[in-house]
């Protein structure tokens, strides 16, 4: 209703004549009616329900994982199903739906890979005759060829039986036992012996071949005389005597800085000459001594080749003894039987192929626990097996929280820096924040550039100067020579220092137009020698490779690792730099004005009241940073994560920590057991099982860190005070 | 009173006159106001001390603004100097020029210089780290650092490399005792400085900013954070204080000047007006804008 519309509502103006005679009082105005908006808090119904469907979709998604994941390894009874047919066979029931003809089918996981075609079958419900947990039914989990689902009639030893189904339960447990051990030693003796034995083997055949490659390669130093070389070290020590310690009133106070930067970048030149370019640097590897190296060599690969055969020769005892014990598995008619496919007859299987068999239709739920636990264990602490269908996935957690850890320490403290120089050091002003939107931007990137990115950049740039050197060395000497620039760059550095130091302006006093001019004089020389230094490093005459032996096999020249984590550090870099930013825009200036008041230098004030005060918000940077590197999978596709690694990061062989290595991660192996596997229904559990991990253990890496920034915050604010 | 300027400056002796309401004339006010330079009136009872800092001639700008006009005055060794004056008047800004902490703020600019033992401040070839290590300074809000008691303490001798933990630990308890605040705090040394009161803060950055014995302690307006109690504490401990050390102390409060200080001295639109003991200075002020400024009918 409109006030308008109601003349008896409105206030009637005052007459503007007689308004000066006296004031009439002013007539109660009446309200209009109270809008809707305005009345209760109409709104919390909107905002309440759109938290409450977010909450419901994320609760839903947490708590379907949560469901499918748990309940793979539980043992489900094993049915013998009766078709129409008259066909007999044994199945777990998988699921139930609408059958696209007419009436429902249902999916029975049927095993038996060796024998048939298919191990999930879908039968319709009508041609089913009965369908009932069978007595004597057991699922068999075994090394190779999947679940066998069926009987376990018996086990025989050199063709004697000495155990069979009905008899006492333990029997056959303490054979299985037995030949789970004869398993693990030949496994050990297969994996860690042999395995320590080729390795040996292999760094003495590099030996030879680096001896090869140094005696065949042209030397590039030629090796100065003795004198010269004890006076550059000579040089070089009372150049870095003066750069440290200083001298003082050598040239005024304001020039020691440039007299230390001076005498340091001669000293620097002088112990690179001396070191490069030693008495005995020019000295090639003679033929004489790269054949006492062959033989030396050759004597230690024949040894090594006698204990490789004599282990080969106790392997193959164990497994002759292994292979006596045998288990005869049937299927539910006792019709067909499982076949040793790695022996020329019809042998039944090896009873150390059995993992363990759950014999749930026999047994109580006790042994349907114990199942339950015994795979989980399997899960966690075994490598996968069958192409990641079975098994576990121990060498993905490894990989994974690996990655994760190498990422933090590669990210937290780049990103902590140049946060840090953004915040403390950078003159706020329009470029500063250019690069710090640019910072932000880079945040949205999507991940595959980064991999990309990192491929070529770090694999294969980076990795490639590691294992084989510069691809294109300078010249020693001469125009656009390789030690000319060395001079040049340790002419230019004191140069720049001087330049930043004559920029300094008076002390409460603005740079004058001469200062600016240094100013920028200082930067450009610093960037130039700092671009200079980088030349120097990338096209050095004097570096040929660290695993120069191993090629054509790139070593660091590859995807690995490494690589992975630090693609990852700079995908997250961003996050990192933005958390510290704030972290440290939020300590108080009257905290940094403190300090500078006790006479610290800008230095210590950052270092023992900025950093330690924004310490929880670097650790929130650090939390972010995680849980994105963990569970990204695009990039570490094509920088290094693999299907199967079979070799984890961390070995008992020399160097110990391998990160040139391939590695398995739990996001790719999702991808993989999701859309790459070669049966896709046996993986359908594991995928969910896996999925459930990956967010056990980034909710895990988060919690960690949480519990260390609360504690933290604990340590700033004890007592509960500002 | 406006239309009384444009005469000339003509110091007059404030005691003597006759007080004349609100229509009192300003004379070194207006001349200030109409742009003319004037002369502080420093008294001889200052001037006849031993100062161990002198400001000479000080100006300080922020950016094309001036800050600081013409600032001269000497800070006698051993005393208790306080600036008062209306907010704005130049007088934190004077202080934390005297330290050099203004130096932060890209935009300042000064001329003229200051003399601590007679060494000067602002010479091209002063270091910085090492002046502020000869002074000492408490801010308005109490700044205790994210740390424990005993690291606040000692921060300035951590920051000088010294490693001792005997020599630490005793200075620590000097310092804090010099405070009056060991008792409060000797059982929980290692506990966050946070977590303490605010008026226990204020003198934990007493303490702080007295463990490497300080030339001049400067307190920037120590107390105007606190409740009556704390700020009864600090300035007893002022007093303590100012037995062994010279101290130089901004607060817009003239009761506290009249009770904590020896000296005062009264600034006005970043110049010094009057400077004299605190007795005479709040008793028979020579200037008429400095009488009616400390019997607050101006300002």
């Amino acid at each position: 209703m409109s006030r308008a519309a109601d003349p008896s509502q409105t206030t009637t103006p005052p007459d503007p004549g007689s308004g000066q005679e006296r004031a009439a009082p002013q007539p109660v105005r009446k309200r209009p009616p109270t809008p809707l908006d305005a009345r209760g808090e109409s709104m919390v119904w909107l905002t309440g329900g759109a938290l409450t469907l977010a909450l419901a979709l994320i609760i839903g998604l947490i708590l379907i994982i949560v469901v499918n994941g748990t309940r793979t390894f539980w043992p489900d009874p094993v049915q013998r199903v009766e078709l129409a047919s008259g066909e007999v066979f044994a199945g777990v029931e998988m699921s139930s739906e609408p059958d696209p003809d007419e009436g429902t089918r249902t999916l029975y996981r049927v095993g038996n890979r060796d024998i048939q075609r298919d191990t999930f079958r879908w039968v319709p419900d009508a041609e089913v005759v009965s369908a009932a947990p069978g007595a004597g039914l057991v699922m068999v989990d075994r090394l190779e060829w999947g679940v066998w689902l069926g009987k376990l009639e018996s086990v025989a030893e050199n063709g004697e039986t000495v155990w069979s189904w009905g008899d006492d339960w333990s029997g056959f447990q303490r054979l299985l036992s037995d030949a789970a051990k004869r398993r693990a030693e030949i496994e050990k003796l297969a994996q860690d012996d042999l395995g320590s034995v080729n390795a040996q083997l292999e760094a003495s055949r590099l030996r030879v071949k680096a001896a090869e490659i140094a005696a065949s390669e042209r030397i590039v130093a030629t090796g100065m005389p003795f004198v010269a070389w004890v006076s550059a070290l000579l040089v070089g020590a009372a150049g870095l005597f003066v750069a440290v310690r200083g001298v003082g009133g050598l040239a005024g106070r304001s020039a020691t800085p440039i007299v230390r930067v001076a005498f340091g970048a001669v000293a620097s030149v002088a112990v690179l000459a001396a070191g490069l370019e030693h008495p005995w640097a020019g000295e090639q590897m003679s033929p004489e001594r790269l054949e006492a190296i062959a033989e030396r060599e050759m004597e230690v690969q024949s040894s090594l080749g006698d204990r490789a055969s004599a282990i080969e020769g106790e392997i193959r005892q164990l497994r002759a003894a292994d292979e006596s014990v045998r288990v005869a598995l049937t299927d539910a008619t006792g019709e067909q039987r499982a076949i040793d496919r790695r022996s020329s007859g019809d042998l039944s299987p090896p009873l150390s192929q059995v993992v363990r068999v759950a014999r749930r239709n026999d047994a109580g739920l006790a042994h349907a626990v114990g199942v339950y636990f015994d795979r989980w264990w399997e899960y966690l602490s075994q490598p996968p097996r069958e192409s990641n269908t079975d098994g576990g996935v121990m060498p993905v957690i490894f990989g994974t929280v690996l990655l994760t850890l190498l990422l933090c320490i590669a990210v937290v403290p780049l990103g902590v820096i140049a946060a840090v120089y953004l915040r403390e050091y950078a003159k706020q002003g329009t470029v500063t924040s250019l690069v710090r939107i640019a910072v932000n931007n880079l945040a949205g990137v999507p991940s595959i550039v980064y991999g990309v990115f990192g491929l070529g950049f770090f694999c294969y740039t980076v990795g490639g100067y590691i294992d084989q050197g510069p691809e294109n060395p300078m010249a020693r000497f001469g125009a656009g020579g390789w030690w000319p620039l060395a001079v040049l760059v340790a002419i230019l550095a004191p140069a720049g220092a001087a330049a930043v130091v004559l920029s300094r302006p008076a002390p409460g006093q603005r740079l004058s137009r001469r200062e600016k001019l240094f100013r920028n004089l200082g930067v450009l020389l610093w960037g130039a020698v700092v671009a200079g230094a980088f030349v120097l490093i990338a096209r050095t005459p004097y570096f040929g490779g660290l695993f120069e032996a191993q090629l054509p096999t790139p070593t660091f020249g590859g995807r690995g690792l490494l690589w992975a984590s630090l693609t990852l550090a700079l995908l997250t870099l961003p996050v990192v730099i933005v958390a510290t930013e704030e972290a440290i825009s939020a300590v108080p200036g009257s905290m940094r004005e403190g300090s500078y008041g006790c006479g610290a230098s800008k230095w210590q004030t950052i270092r023992r009241i900025v950093l330690p005060a924004s310490g929880p918000g670097v650790m929130t940077g650090a939390i972010l940073a995680m849980a994105r590197g963990a569970g990204e999978v695009a990039p570490l596709m094509i920088v290094g994560a693999v299907k199967s690694a079979p070799d984890l990061p961390i070995s008992g062989h020399w160097p110990f920590v391998h990160l040139e290595r391939s590695f398995m991660h739990l996001g790719f192996h999702i991808y993989d057991l999701g859309f790459q596997s070669p049966d896709s229904e046996a993986a359908r559990p594991m995928l969910w099982t896996t999925t459930l991990l990956l967010l056990t253990i980034v909710l895990t890496l988060n919690l960690v860190a949480i519990v260390v920034r609360a504690r933290l915050r604990a340590k700033l604010h004890s007592g509960g005070g500002v | 009173m406006a239309d009384q300027d444009g005469t000339g400056v003509q110091v007059q002796d404030a005691g003597g006159q006759a007080r004349s309401g609100a229509a009192r004339a300003y004379p070194v006010i207006d001349a200030i106001r109409a742009g003319q330079e004037v002369d502080a009136m420093v008294h001889d009872a200052v001037l006849r001390e031993d100062a161990v800092l002198r400001v000479d001639g000080f100006r300080l700008y922020y950016g094309d603004s001036q800050a600081l006009y013409d600032v001269s005055m000497p800070v006698p060794r051993g005393r208790v100097t306080a600036i008062i004056g209306p907010s704005g008047c130049g007088k934190s800004t004077l202080l934390r020029s005297v330290n050099r902490l203004n130096d932060l703020i890209p935009s300042v600019r000064v001329e003229g210089d200051m003399l601590l033992n007679g060494e000067s401040v602002y010479a091209p070839d002063v270091d910085v780290i090492e002046l502020r290590k000869r002074l000492g300074m408490v801010f308005q809000k109490p700044n205790p650092f994210p740390m424990s008691i005993f690291e606040n303490v000692i921060y300035p001798l951590r920051i000088d490399g010294e490693r001792n933990k005997r020599v630490l630990a005793e200075a620590c308890e000097r310092a804090l005792k010099g405070a009056a605040l060991w008792d409060e705090v000797k059982d929980r040394l290692k506990d966050s400085a946070l977590g303490l009161s605010g008026g226990q803060q204020q003198r934990l950055c007493i303490a702080r900013a007295i463990v490497a014995d300080p030339e001049v302690l400067l307190l920037d307006e120590p107390c105007s954070a606190l409740d009556p109690v704390a700020t009864l504490k600090i300035e007893q401990l002022i007093h303590e204080i100012s037995a062994r050390y010279t101290v130089l102390i901004v607060t817009h409060n003239m009761q506290q000047a009249a009770r904590v200080s020896d000296f005062t001295s009264f600034m006005y639109l970043g110049r010094l007006v009057e400077f004299g003991p605190t007795a005479e200075l709040f008793q028979r002020p020579r200037l008429a804008e400095t009488e009616d400024y400390v019997t607050g009918r101006f300002g």
